[in-house]
């Protein structure tokens, strides 16, 4: 018994083809015009990119001043905008995603202690190495049983030795090549994570292997471990630019060259405390004559590791709360804004889509019932990612030469606003089937076109019913803005990590991080349970 | 003028209405009748497209409407809805909506009165149906026989030319019946033209001009009330007022 339609249809809505997104991954990357520098020099900033989660030495939240960012790479950032003549610009970046940020013309540079690989040489522009890292082994004071690289290959208590790494580090690299199927490795987001794990002995972990500027930064931190045996693994941390941006590249070697001569690069990795002789063996350092001096900026001879002015101080209690809460609660703002401008955007899609499954021609109504079960069926992540990176893309396409791009807010709220339009418009199905037929039979026998009926009839009692597990996905999607930060966006999850691990208080700042999560969350849980009783007082009538 | 020409409707194999004809003057009562399953309630909902049909056609005034889906069907349907009522056992009326926009919505939206022509037209017709004190009451909040009283209203207001009834009282108890019933009759006395579906005797043996008898699709018997209750001429009219009045 179907109810007559009338001409008047629901309005038309083409969802999204996720698939003809995904179909652009395949496209050669296009590279912005070959004008780096005159573009740096006209804007007047230099854009560099880094992770700030990475942590000390090379670019962490001030102790002193947890909103202000201090690291040897901050300062060389600054040594480099200043010979450029432009200000220096930081911009937040996954430091695994720095490459496609440089892609997407976002920043002009990355400096954060990415390696020197031949992969990477093909794809960027690399310059010369500004620092010389090796690779250190570790393990705790307490275990005697570990004293040298080979030890690792040994079998303890009948198991294989097990390492903590960084994830995607050279480290791993490393140890995956010494090790083989000899040695278990267990991978890590965070250094500092690593050696937490390593030294509290986490799941069978004997030893971590760590950047040995990472471990001389940190040493003091970490009292139950030790190095064990010389450093390893030599490489080089080089700054990365687009390929095509070769004027940008020269002045970047151009002032390193200048900065290792004369001792400046010396003086700001002293202060850090990673200045060692492996840094000397390039054999650069001259004087104001131009003659080699055998040793660099005798103005810093005197100084030792132990001069370091900078170095990880592990802070907790209540003065960590006090110094680092603000930035938290700062950052719960973002989280707030991004749920408050997506969620609703969110329900109105999902609404459009139910309504085109629901009462669209079949034009409609397939194309919304693939969109749901792709958006679905996919990762959040992995949405905001193809909107961020694959979006200017196409927009470039379509509009070549306009360069229009997508800042990464819009794209968070774009991607959150997608995935969870899928699940709304799955609640708004089953809240409109949910209203008695009759419903529509009498507004449409009162002459109501269809869409009059939906508009005024249908959807206002469907929207009443559904607010309770809307607001049950309002929460989650508060959660869910943690996500976002794989695309730039700084909100309290990311936050929390960065400062956590820079303070090393992960317990308090943790328990503050989910105290702001509560107290964004359970007003809408309590808002929930009321609107769930009051629409049951209603039908009960 | 409402007209009903040999209409025919199929689900898959079945005919439930093989051809049915009748017409209602203007001011006339209609009343069909007839044992469950006979084709009533659908022919009552075809007049309106809540059903379509295979064949025939439907006149209401100066509206043709054929089987044919098309537009030329949807827009004679929306003429159609706007000048014929209906009144359905369940009420079907708004839940979200209190008495009075019950009966406003369509006024203001469909007819596009003024809210205020609107209001004061509506509460006149909750007078007239003994409701004038429950106009900000929500539906759920009123008894069966209150709620159809207001569905009558809702369909009031927009000033029909006829209203179908779809077995207005089968939900109500015999008090609150007999509330409706009353609303009915002083419609019908006042020249409302109606077409009811119910097994409300005494409202068909009073209150009908016609009373037409439906069975397994067709027509059985028409005729004036006296004519089909006093003599009527079928076998199937008597065996379904026997059995009627054994109930």
């Amino acid at each position: 018994m179907a109810v007559q339609c009338d001409l008047h249809r629901v309005p038309g809505f083409v969802p999204l083809a996720l698939v003809c997104i995904a179909a652009w991954l395949t496209q050669p990357l296009t590279s912005p015009a070959d004008d780096g520098l005159d573009r740096i020099r006209q804007r007047g900033t230099l854009v560099w990119g880094a992770d700030q989660e990475g942590g000390g030495p090379f670019i962490y939240p001030d102790p002193d001043n947890p909103s202000l960012l201090t690291g040897f790479e901050v300062e060389l950032a600054q040594l480099i905008a200043e010979h450029l003549d432009v200000k220096p610009q930081f911009s937040q970046g996954q430091w695994d995603k720095l490459p496609d940020l440089l892609d997407r013309g976002d920043i002009d540079l990355v400096l954060n202690g990415y390696e020197w690989t031949t992969n990477r040489a093909e794809r960027y522009g690399l310059s010369i190495p500004y620092y010389i890292y090796e690779l250190q082994l570790l393990g705790r004071v307490a275990d005697d049983s570990l004293t040298s690289w080979d030890d690792l290959l040994k079998p303890a208590d009948g198991r294989k030795r097990k390492v903590s790494l960084l994830g995607g580090s050279a480290a791993q690299d490393y140890v995956e090549r010494f090790g083989g199927d000899n040695v278990d490795v267990a991978l890590f987001e965070g250094a500092t994570d690593a050696m937490d794990a390593t030294e509290l002995g986490l799941s069978g972990i004997d030893a971590n292997v760590q950047d040995l500027p990472i471990w001389l930064f940190y040493a003091k931190g970490f009292p139950q471990l030790r190095p064990i045996g010389e450093p390893v693994g030599r490489g080089y941390y080089v700054a990365m630019a687009r390929k095509s941006d070769q004027d940008l590249l020269r002045a970047v070697n151009e002032i390193l060259l200048q900065a290792l001569q004369d001792g400046r690069l010396h003086r700001i990795f002293a202060k850090y405390g990673i200045w060692n002789d492996t840094q000397m063996m390039r054999g650069l350092e001259t004087d104001k004559s131009g003659g080699f001096v055998g040793s660099p900026d005798p103005a810093a001879d005197g100084e030792t590791k132990d001069a370091a002015t900078a170095s990880y101080q592990p802070s907790g209690g209540w003065t960590v709360i006090q110094k680092r809460g603000g930035l938290l609660v700062r950052s719960a703002g973002m989280t707030i804004l991004l749920s408050i401008t997506a969620m609703p955007i969110a329900v109105f899609i999902g609404l459009l889509i139910a309504l085109a499954r629901l009462y669209g021609p079949w034009y409609l109504g397939k194309p919304a019932a693939v969109y749901v079960e792709i958006v679905r069926g996919t990762p959040l992540v992995l949405q905001l990612y193809l909107i961020y990176f694959l979006v200017p893309k196409l927009l470039d396409i379509i509009f070549p030469g306009m360069e229009l791009t997508i800042n990464a807010f819009a794209a968070a709220v774009m991607g959150l606003a997608i995935n969870y339009s899928a699940y709304e418009a799955e609640i708004y199905r089953g809240g409109i089937q949910s209203i008695p037929r009759g419903q529509m039979e009498a507004a449409i026998s009162l002459g109501m076109s269809r869409s009059l009926a939906l508009r005024r009839i249908i959807i206002p009692q469907a929207t009443r019913l559904v607010l309770p597990p809307m607001t049950n996905d309002f929460i989650a999607l508060f959660k869910d803005t943690a996500v976002c930060s794989v695309i730039t966006v700084v909100e309290l999850s990311k936050q929390y990590y960065i400062q956590a691990r820079s303070a090393g208080a992960i317990v308090e700042l943790g328990l503050l991080t989910a105290l702001l999560y509560l107290a964004m969350s359970y007003p809408l849980s309590v808002m929930t349970n009321r609107l769930e009783k009051n629409l049951n007082q209603e039908r009960r009538g | 003028m409402i007209e009903l020409t040999n209409i025919v409707k199929r689900y898959q194999q079945h005919e439930v209405l093989r051809g049915v004809s009748l017409k209602v003057a203007d001011g006339e009562v209609c009343v069909l009748l007839g044992p469950s399953g006979g084709g009533k309630s659908t022919l009552l909902r075809t007049i309106n497209g809540l059903e379509s049909f295979d064949s025939g056609s439907i006149r209401v005034s100066d509206i043709v409407l054929h089987a044919a889906a098309g537009p030329e069907r949807d827009a004679a349907l929306l003429q159609i809805r706007k000048r014929v009522g209906m009144v359905f056992q369940q009420f079907n009326l708004f839940p979200h909506r209190s008495v009075l926009e019950n009966v406003t919505e369509a006024p203001i939206h469909v007819l596009k009165q003024s809210r205020e022509a609107a209001v004061q037209n509506a509460r006149r017709i909750l007078a007239r149906v003994g409701l004038a004190d429950k106009e900000n009451a929500r539906p759920g909040s009123l008894s069966g026989g209150q709620q159809q009283r207001v569905a009558i209203a809702r369909t009031l207001a927009m000033n029909p030319e006829a209203i179908l009834f779809d077995e207005p009282t089968s939900a109500l108890d015999p008090r609150t019946t007999a509330e409706v019933i009353s609303v009915m009759t002083d419609l019908a006395a006042s020249g409302q033209r109606m077409i009811v579906v119910t097994h409300a005797m005494s409202f068909a043996r009073t209150v009908a001009h016609q009373v037409h008898i439906l069975h397994a699709g067709r027509i059985a018997e028409s005729g004036p009330p006296e004519q089909i209750f006093e003599a009527p001429q079928e076998a199937i009219t008597q065996e379904f007022l026997s059995e009627a009045a054994r109930a």
